[in-house]
């Protein structure tokens, strides 16, 4: 029987040999593969957080244009809230409803209210109290959110009806406050 | 003399064999390192990547919550709106329909709104005149009407009609 034998050298090879795929081996088991568990987990995570972002940006979307149709839609009531009540204004706006008009400011009793409360006195021809009608008509096309507040005195005086009743000019100053908040949401939409 | 038939060969430390089976190992570890490290480099990608959608997300929801808050305050405010302008436009039939309700023959003096209240001032010719064209349409509106007279000196009757009502949405 012929005997193996393994020269000195091809020992060296086969021990390095030996050592290099152990090493091998191990590094592919103990580091590569759960770093690539890692990296399959990772995506996972990203993906997961990137649907939920779609999801976000979609509904921020959604709001957005929701806030910019009811924006256009209610244009005229926004603007009417953030109005600075003008008395002069008021009273050369409604002059021609009217021979005499005349308003005054009046005390808040409670100064959380969100309006502001003003006394009219209105002298209008007796044969035209349609005037008073045009009068409530055109207080709603008005540049400001205003209501009529009981009581409403009527009282002849010759040719003439004096009319005095007391107005709320609503005036709702955290409104101007939101627009401000609008335009930085805007901006972070847009980001 | 010579004993051999080859030339013979320098021996080397590192034997070609012992080469090649570095060669290879060194290529096969650095395919291994190469691919660890490109692992790691995505893995921290990921991480940062996460962090910023993070950041992306509160902004979107703040950016949300404050539109919502926007939307419910414009909603609000166009409720508020549209309730003033009803109650002005009801005002205003309210007061076209008592107008309209006093009849020719009566003279109306002074005329007191209120919210559940209306008083009125005037001058008619004689009781019956007033209670049949004045008196019974305000009763068919009001809960309780009640009248007093006093005689004139040209034979007319000056009124005082205070007529309530217990719902208030009629007048307003």
């Amino acid at each position: 029987m012929k005997s193996f034998k393994l020269s000195r050298q091809n020992l060296y090879l086969l021990i390095i040999t030996l050592f290099l795929l152990i090493f091998i081996l191990l590094f592919a088991f103990a580091v590569l593969i759960p770093a690539g568990k890692d990296y399959r987990q990772a995506r996972s995570v990203t993906n997961k957080h990137s649907i939920e972002l779609s999801q976000y940006q979609q509904l921020s979307d959604e709001t957005f244009q929701e806030l910019k149709s009811l924006q256009e839609k209610h244009r005229n009531v926004i603007t009417a809230f953030d109005n600075q009540f003008n008395q002069e204004r008021f009273i050369a706006q409604n002059r021609r409803f009217f021979q005499n008009l005349q308003i005054s400011k009046m005390s808040k009793l409670d100064e959380k209210l969100p309006f502001d409360l003003y006394e009219v006195n209105a002298t209008s021809k007796i044969d035209s109290p349609v005037v008073f009608y045009n009068f409530l008509d055109s207080l709603n096309k008005g540049n400001w959110i205003i209501g009529v507040n009981f009581p409403i005195h009527f009282k002849r005086d010759g040719e003439l009806i004096n009319s005095s009743f007391t107005m709320r000019v609503y005036n709702i100053s955290d409104g101007r406050n939101e627009s401000n908040v609008t335009k930085e949401t805007n901006a972070t939409v847009t980001r | 003399m010579t004993y051999s038939y080859i030339k013979p060969r320098v021996k080397k430390v590192v034997s070609t064999e012992l080469q090649l089976v570095l060669v290879f190992f060194s290529i096969s570890a650095m395919m291994l390192f190469l691919t660890y490290g490109f692992l790691k480099l995505k893995i921290y990608t990921f991480e940062q990547s996460i962090i910023r959608i993070e950041e992306k997300k509160v902004d979107l929801n703040d950016a949300i919550l404050k539109m919502q808050n926007q939307i419910s305050v414009i909603e609000q405010e166009s409720d508020k709106a549209e309730k003033i302008t009803t109650e002005n436009s009801v005002l205003k039939e309210s007061i076209k329909n008592l107008f309209d309700l006093v009849p020719d023959r009566i003279t109306l003096s002074q005329v007191d709104l209120r919210k559940d209240a209306l008083i009125i001032y005037g001058t008619t010719p004689s009781k019956e005149v007033y209670e049949f064209l004045l008196q019974a349409p305000l009763r068919s509106i009001f809960n309780t009407t009640y009248t007093s007279f006093y005689q004139l000196e040209n034979g007319w009757l000056s009124f005082v009609s205070t007529n309530k009502i217990d719902n208030k949405e009629v007048l307003k």
